[in-house]
């Protein structure tokens, strides 16, 4: 893994009947796409804890996405309400430790369309190529 | 621990010329859990699948990580074709090479490598950690409660008892009916309510699968679908009931147009239920008879049309000019609302029958001149701008329906939600008549202003809805899960763990998690077949007592440890 690649890492949870959509759309129109993206597929975005998105970071993520449904339109109801209100609080810690709240997107609704996952994951691409390092918060071992 | 069989597939070169599979397959392999890893040209095509199937059985694999498309694409044919074949795909993972690593990095084969074995790793970790989630089969009542005999609610009635399936059919009032009892003239047939309803009462009557209770009301449910424990409160006592499936068809009232147009303190400004009084007594007398549309609708605090009120007027109009000789009738309306091509007909059956409109804007409303009884009314005519001033003896009030209060008490006792203006929520947008709450089902007017024709017809469809789940002897927890295919799992409440804050009460999105006393302290505990597997429990529990075995803190931990580990 070269320094450069380490840097603009991002880890996508997409959730099963929005994200996950978005990402085969782009697939099936073949959207070139950075290849520093993994994606873990959930049934909701509701399903991501906080302390999933923060392992992420230490396990050398440089950004995370969650992506789920329009607030109002998910597929459990109303599971991903909470989700975001849980993860925009996240937000705040993670500015008050420094390694700030940027670095989480979450995209509710706006990812299920193929182009707009794209533009989505590029400009968060590109959003973290600009961000400093993350070597100094990882464990002395990676 | 089962051992894990890999499949890589080539897709003839789509993922192969991109993706290093050769590199793949000899880091796979060095897994110990892992005990073949295997390239094939593809996995969708004719014949595919047995080959497949005879690889696991020959080696006694009890668990498949595929190396292939998007779960999306051909996979959903890989799949079925799997399970035709009788492998349980509970336990084959795919990880997404095509769509997902060879279509969208075809410029940095070296970086799409890493993501496919980054990617097929995490799917790795999934099936090692993975845990199965304890099906669990409830015995089916087949027995249904319908709440509210109107026209829906009896429709309901009729369709479960012909399918039979034996049927409590209870209402407040003394006689089945509901609104359409004081209705002499549903519109648009010349039938009065009780004779457009005869054949479902006669029914309901004569059907010993059905049972009226009149003058009774639910006094509390429990329980979930397949098994509700109902008390009914009539006036001989309480009565105790266990069914299947409940269908609600409680309906809705008129708005009470207390303090609009002098409703209440001028004379002879009546609403439509009483002009249809009128008509049931006979004593209709008027020389220009003027009904005013949207009172109290399609406004900022009902923004919704409530969809019968034009049609009544259409049909209460021409009823006017019929049975009072010499008599005028004028609508003022803002927008005559008669959808399809049997109500398009009757506007103008109405028009030609000399019924006058005039169209007046939501911003300027009529006026009325009263001196103790309406004398006229002031309207200024949008479409030829004058101001129209019209002599009137009788001015009826076309309000609408609203949610009734008793409809919202009963939401709260079925735990299924009301929208903002209290009629009960569907859930949207494919599953017109079922609620949040499996086995309970919604027609008629509870669920939104609808002619007595739509209110018959979503009774039906409520009825086949809940007949085709009441059919069954018993019902497999990890099959209701309203989406194509099983779910993912149920959610597990470790009582060791679990404090009992109550999170995952306030958070789960069908109510499935309840706080259960154990002796001193309380627990959580999960209704299996409510639970959907969102994972939202999960996702609050402070102690991670709330899992999903097939995705628990192991597999998410185990996969985002994985996500970006260094290959070679």
């Amino acid at each position: 893994m070269t320094s450069a690649a380490a840097n603009t890492n991002i880890l996508v949870f997409a959730c099963r009947w929005c994200g996950l959509i978005g990402a085969d759309g782009a697939g099936r129109r073949r959207t070139e796409l950075p290849t520093s993206l993994r994606i873990i597929p959930v049934e909701c975005a509701g399903y991501v804890e906080p302390d999933a998105v923060i392992r992420a970071f230490a396990s050398g993520a440089a950004g995370v996405a969650v992506l789920g449904c329009h607030v109002g339109g998910c597929r459990f109801n109303d599971a991903n309400h909470p989700a975001l209100k849980r993860l925009e609080l996240l937000k705040t810690l993670l500015d008050a430790t420094g390694i700030g709240g940027n670095r989480l997107l979450l995209g509710f609704g706006t990812a299920h369309e193929y182009h707009q996952w794209a533009d989505t994951i590029r400009d968060f691409h590109k959003h973290v190529e600009g961000l400093p390092s993350m070597k100094s918060w990882l464990p002395a071992t990676q | 621990m089962a051992k894990i069989g890999v499949i890589l597939c080539n897709c003839f070169g789509e993922i192969g010329n991109t993706v290093n599979l050769e590199s793949i397959r000899e880091r796979l392999a060095s897994d110990p859990s892992v005990d073949f890893v295997i390239l094939r040209e593809s996995l969708c095509q004719p014949g595919d699948a047995s080959a497949v199937h005879a690889m696991i059985r020959d080696r006694g694999i009890g668990k498949v990580l595929l190396g292939a498309c998007s779960p999306y694409g051909r996979m959903e044919v890989v799949r079925l074709g799997l399970a035709k074949e009788g492998v349980d795909v509970r336990t084959v993972r795919a990880a997404d090479l095509r769509e997902g690593c060879a279509w969208i990095h075809g410029k940095d084969p070296g970086g799409a490598t890493r993501k496919a074995a980054n990617q097929l790793d995490m799917e790795l970790a999934l099936l090692q950690n993975m845990q199965d989630s304890k099906d669990v089969d409830i015995r089916v009542r087949h027995e249904a409660l319908v709440i509210g005999a109107g026209p829906a609610g009896l429709s309901a009635a009729c369709g479960l008892a012909r399918m039979g399936i034996r049927v409590h059919l209870v209402d407040r009032g003394t006689a089945p009916g509901g609104l359409l009892n004081v209705v002499t003239k549903v519109y648009p047939t010349e039938l009065s309510g009780p004779e457009k309803l005869k054949p479902l009462v006669e029914m309901t009557g004569g059907n010993p699968l059905i049972r009226f209770y009149g003058k009774t009301k639910v006094a509390s449910v429990k329980g979930y679908a397949g098994d509700f424990k109902i008390v009914l409160a009539g006036p001989e006592g309480s009565a105790n009931l266990r069914v299947g499936a409940v269908v609600l068809a409680t309906g809705a009232r008129l708005l009470f147009p207390q303090g609009l147009y002098g409703y209440g303190k001028t004379k002879n400004v009546i609403t439509q239920m009483e002009m249809e009084r009128q008509f049931a007594t006979g004593n209709v007398a008027c020389k220009t008879a003027v009904f005013i549309q949207c009172v109290g609708a399609r406004c900022a605090e009902r923004p919704y049309c409530s969809t019968i009120c034009c049609p009544l007027s259409l049909k209460n109009a021409m009823r006017v000019l019929d049975e009072v000789p010499g008599s005028k009738a004028v609508i003022l309306h803002r927008d005559i609302m008669t959808p399809g091509s049997v109500l398009e007909a009757y506007y103008r059956k109405a028009l030609h029958r000399g019924v006058q409109f005039i169209r007046f804007d939501a911003d300027r409303p009529p006026e009325i001149r009263a001196d103790g009884q309406v004398s006229g009314v002031e309207v200024f005519d949008v479409l030829s701008g004058v101001t129209r001033s019209i002599e009137t003896d009788l001015l009826v009030l076309s309000t609408p329906l609203v949610a009734d209060p008793e409809s919202a008490a009963l939401a709260r006792m079925l735990e299924i939600p009301v929208d903002k203006h209290g009629f009960i929520a569907e859930v949207y947008p494919v599953h017109p008549v079922e609620t949040r709450n499996d086995g309970v089902f919604i027609c008629g007017t509870a669920r939104w202003p609808v002619s007595s024709d739509q209110a018959i017809a979503q009774g039906e469809a409520a009825a086949v809805k809940a007949a085709s789940f009441l059919r069954k002897e018993t019902a497999s927890a990890l099959s209701m899960s309203r989406v194509p295919g099983s779910k993912l799992g149920h959610a597990q409440a470790n009582a060791d763990a679990c404090t009992g804050c109550g999170n995952c009460v306030a958070v789960c999105p069908y109510r499935a998690c309840k706080l259960q006393r154990v002796g001193q302290r309380s627990v959580s505990r999960v209704i299996k077949v409510r639970c959907k597997a969102c994972g939202s429990c999960a996702a609050v529990c402070p102690n991670g007592a709330m899992q999903i075995p097939e995705q628990n803190y192991k597999v998410t931990g185990a996969m985002i440890r994985r996500a970006f580990r260094e290959v070679r």
